[in-house]
């Protein structure tokens, strides 16, 4: 009798084209808005007040990539701006986290319990934002510079229960008794044996923490008034794309001066183009972390 | 020893508040913190207004409305404009450019905060409600500090727009900022589309001249040919509903109406609006001009004249502001300012015509649309008056701030007019309303030399309205303010856009909005008014 060669879990041929029928529709539905915006970035001013959006423009143009290039010189500078208050904040953050939560996985802290809670009770009661204001700016100096928009996202509790608790099941207190007898002391501990096991936890931290900086524009809005040289690209933006909704919602209050403002602002394409410069460099971070939250799937599992 | 220097200090304070202006007399308008304009004890507090040298070198921040402003602009244009201050005030002007969507939230945070800005843009038309902050004592009360110093300032703006300027402030009624001298009055105007409209075969000059009735059936014939003339996909009314209602009917808006909701109203004669009717504040929803424009509406609506896009709230906006710009329409409806004929003519390609539908008249929302308020929290409330005294009366430092550097921005030609610079305007342009007085602005090209000459004609001649500087304060009916709010969510705008039937739908609004309290509301307004009339 001829053994069938079958994959260990496989299952019928039918089934398996049905689910990858719906995951491909699923990764359609995700990829097409990207790809609509992409082509509106590329359509022709006119072709989009003839037609409107179109999959197929009547006329292709990148004279908004070269405007945005030339004539807005802001752009390059959020640009610059947006990469260093993701590369600086991701790593103090991720860092700060890790460190926070090793803390408070160490069942042999005594003081765990009190600052679990102490992160964990900004999770429920966060600060106003008022409150949060005064302070940031009058208190702590969080104002018109880089710090205002690194340090504010530079803690989050949620992050820490997650970190905590991949601790928790990735490194059994066991291993680090073990280290101890061999002669490990705390740092060696920490940064020898419980981090690189522990990696794949804090590159899905990290992920988590640039995708945060990137996609901030809220502080800047509070803290960057002045120096707006220091804008990131999602600031801009947004600024971009409020001042035209503004403007819309306002055309009632406002009469004229409504109608003869929204004739200053940037046409669609050159709003969409903003977004491809947005959404490529954050989308290029995903492959490099990928490779680390697929491995930390497979943590914790039974191991055969 | 001691007691000598305490009194020369206490010298040196009673001085300096005199060294104001020129009435020692009454140092005491100022606000509670101790003023900083100090000048050398050894001054006589007799002079007239100070000269600069006098006055200590203080920084002042300023926050605009609606700037398009690039940080490198900025700073060029400072470099010029703050030498010229300190000289004549020994002021250095830190602005802070608000774009229109930052400012609602980040002004408020800011006043909330209590940030040193020392002067804050305001209105009553934005989220940065002007009588509801100087209501809660976040801006200084002008009043007294005028005389003292700005008195160049308060003769250069008419009366009328000094009494629209008063609110019920923290300390009783009263100027708690300096209205802008721009376009002062609302006139409501039908922006048609000449081009379409001769294309209809219709003479443009005679029809614009003879004027438009909403109710009439020679609106409707050309409403009618438009579409036939466009096809199907065409809708010739580009309406905003609560504009169009406001027009159609004569009704005003009441300042201080449910934010975001007009629920109030009382009507005035369309010819002179100064005239007195006698009435008082109704429920505008319940009178016979809202059922007759309702029904007319729904009306077009049915006949295919009103876009659906232009019913749905979600898309009204944005579609509406296509189809201006692309000249997509045949009667629109538009608050008149003097002189957007040209200006739309030219951006939308095509012969946009206003035609008048009210006379031109004042009220709170004319004077109280761009202003300018000195915070509580500044440091030198009386040197922020006298810089936006200078700013409001000195041809050269508005042009500075508003239009920029000569050479750089723009340039002059022989005839006194300016040209901009296209490509530089772009990256310096404040909103020029929103930075006080426009009418000491020198000309551009296309306005033609005498333009501020017949904008001030046009303004001066508009009549204020009986009630134009009733402020109702609804504070006093909160709980009844938020349900009307939302009943008004669910109908008002359906109504007014012509989307469901008012012959169903609107005794239905009527009675929700007499369960939710609007008799309250009204007898409330209306028992404000009384007072207001009778103080």
């Amino acid at each position: 009798m001829a053994k069938k060669n079958h994959r260990l879990n496989s299952i019928s041929a039918g089934t398996e084209a049905v689910f990858h029928i719906i995951i491909a529709l699923f990764a359609l539905c995700c990829i097409i808005p990207f790809i609509f915006v992409i082509i509106i970035s590329f359509t022709d001013e006119a072709s989009l007040r003839e037609i409107g959006y179109s999959f197929v423009p009547q006329a292709w143009s990148t004279y908004t990539y070269q405007f945005a290039f030339d004539k807005l010189p802001q752009i390059w500078r959020s640009f610059f701006n947006s990469i260093v208050i993701t590369v600086v904040g991701t790593v103090l953050s991720t860092f700060m986290c890790a460190l926070y939560s090793y803390a408070l996985y160490r069942p042999d802290f005594r003081f765990r319990n009190f600052f679990n809670y102490l992160s964990f009770f900004t999770m429920i009661f966060p600060g106003a934002l008022i409150p949060t204001y005064i302070i940031s700016k009058q208190v702590l100096g969080l104002s018109e510079n880089y710090a205002a928009l690194i340090v504010p996202l530079l803690v989050s509790p949620f992050n820490i229960i997650v970190m905590r608790t991949f601790f928790k099941s990735s490194c059994p207190m066991e291993l680090i008794e073990a280290a101890t007898i061999d002669g490990a002391g705390e740092y060696s501990i920490l940064f020898r044996i419980v981090a690189p096991i522990a990696k794949p936890g804090i590159a899905t931290i990290a992920l988590l923490n640039s995708l945060a900086y990137w996609n901030d524009w809220f502080q800047s809005m509070l803290y960057i008034r002045q120096n707006k040289i220091l804008q990131p690209l999602q600031a801009l933006l947004m600024e971009l794309q409020n001042n035209v909704e503004y403007l819309n919602r306002m055309a009632g209050q406002m009469g004229t001066a409504a109608v003869m403002e929204s004739m200053k602002a940037p046409t669609q394409s050159l709003r969409m183009a903003l977004v491809v410069m947005i959404v490529l460099p954050i989308a290029c971070a995903y492959p490099f972390f990928q490779r680390y939250i697929v491995a930390g799937l497979a943590v914790g599992s039974v191991k055969g | 020893m001691k007691k000598f220097f305490a009194l020369l200090l206490a010298l040196t304070m009673v001085l300096s508040l005199a060294a104001c202006g020129s009435k020692p007399a009454e140092p005491t308008a100022a606000p509670t913190e101790a003023p900083a304009v100090d000048a050398p004890a050894t001054e006589a507090p007799a002079t007239e207004a100070p000269a600069p040298a006098e006055l200590e070198p203080v920084t002042l921040k300023m926050w605009f409305h609606g700037s398009t402003v690039t940080p490198e602009a900025s700073a060029k244009v400072m470099e010029t404009l703050n030498p010229i201050l300190q000289e004549k005030l020994n002021v250095t002007l830190e602005p802070i450019w608000g774009t229109w969507g930052d400012f609602d939230t980040s002004v408020t945070t800011a006043l909330a905060g209590g940030d040193d800005v020392d002067i804050y843009f305001t209105c009553n038309w934005s989220g940065n409600e002007y009588n509801s902050y100087a209501r809660d004592g976040y801006y200084v009360k002008l009043d007294d500090l005028l005389d003292t110093c700005a008195p160049e300032l308060k003769a250069a703006i008419p009366e009328g727009i000094w009494d629209c300027a008063k609110t019920n402030g923290a300390e009783g009624m009263g100027i708690y900022a300096v209205p802008g001298l721009k376009d002062t009055a609302t006139q409501n105007c039908w922006d048609v589309n000449g081009t379409l409209l001769a294309e209809c075969g219709y003479n443009v000059d005679e029809v614009c001249a003879a004027g438009l009735d909403y109710f009439s059936a020679e609106f409707e014939e050309m409403l009618a040919a438009a579409k036939a003339k466009k096809g199907n996909d065409f809708y010739p009314l580009l309406i905003e509903p609560a504009v169009l209602e406001r027009m159609v009917t004569h009704s005003a808006i009441v300042t201080g109406d449910l934010s975001g909701a007009n629920v109030l109203s009382y009507y005035y004669d369309a010819e002179h609006p100064a005239t007195d009717l006698g009435n008082a504040i109704v429920n505008k929803y319940g009178t016979d001009e809202f059922a007759a424009f309702a029904a007319k509406t729904y009306e077009y609506a049915q006949k295919g004249y009103i876009s659906p896009s232009c019913q749905n709230p979600n898309t009204a906006n944005d579609y509406r502001t296509a189809c201006q710009s692309s000249g997509e329409y045949l009667f629109g409806t538009q608050s008149y300012a003097f002189g957007c004929e040209l200006d739309f003519s030219n951006a939308r390609g095509i012969d946009v015509r206003m035609v008048p539908e009210t006379a031109a008249y004042m009220d709170c929302t004319s004077g109280q649309g761009a202003m300018m308020a000195i915070s509580a929290t500044s440091k030198n409330p009386e040197r922020a008056l006298m810089f936006l005294n200078l700013l409001n009366t000195d041809s050269e430092i508005m042009t500075l701030v508003n239009y920029g550097v000569e050479g750089y921005t723009y340039n002059k030609n022989d005839d006194g007019t300016i040209t901009f610079v296209d490509e530089v305007r772009a990256t310096y342009s404040p909103w020029t309303n929103g930075v006080g007085n426009v009418r000491i602005l020198p000309p551009t090209a296309q306005q033609g030399t005498d333009f501020w000459t017949r904008f001030a004609d046009y303004y001066n001649a508009a009549e204020t309205l009986p009630y134009g500087g009733f402020v109702f304060d609804n504070s006093v009916c909160a709980t009844e303010s938020a349900a009307i709010a939302n009943v008004y969510a669910e109908y008002a705008f359906n109504l007014m856009s012509g989307a469901v039937n008012p012959d169903e739908v609107l005794p239905e609004f009527l009675e929700k909005l007499n369960e939710a309290g609007m008799e309250t509301l009204v007898n409330a307004a209306n028992e404000q008014m009384t007072a207001y009339l009778a103080g």
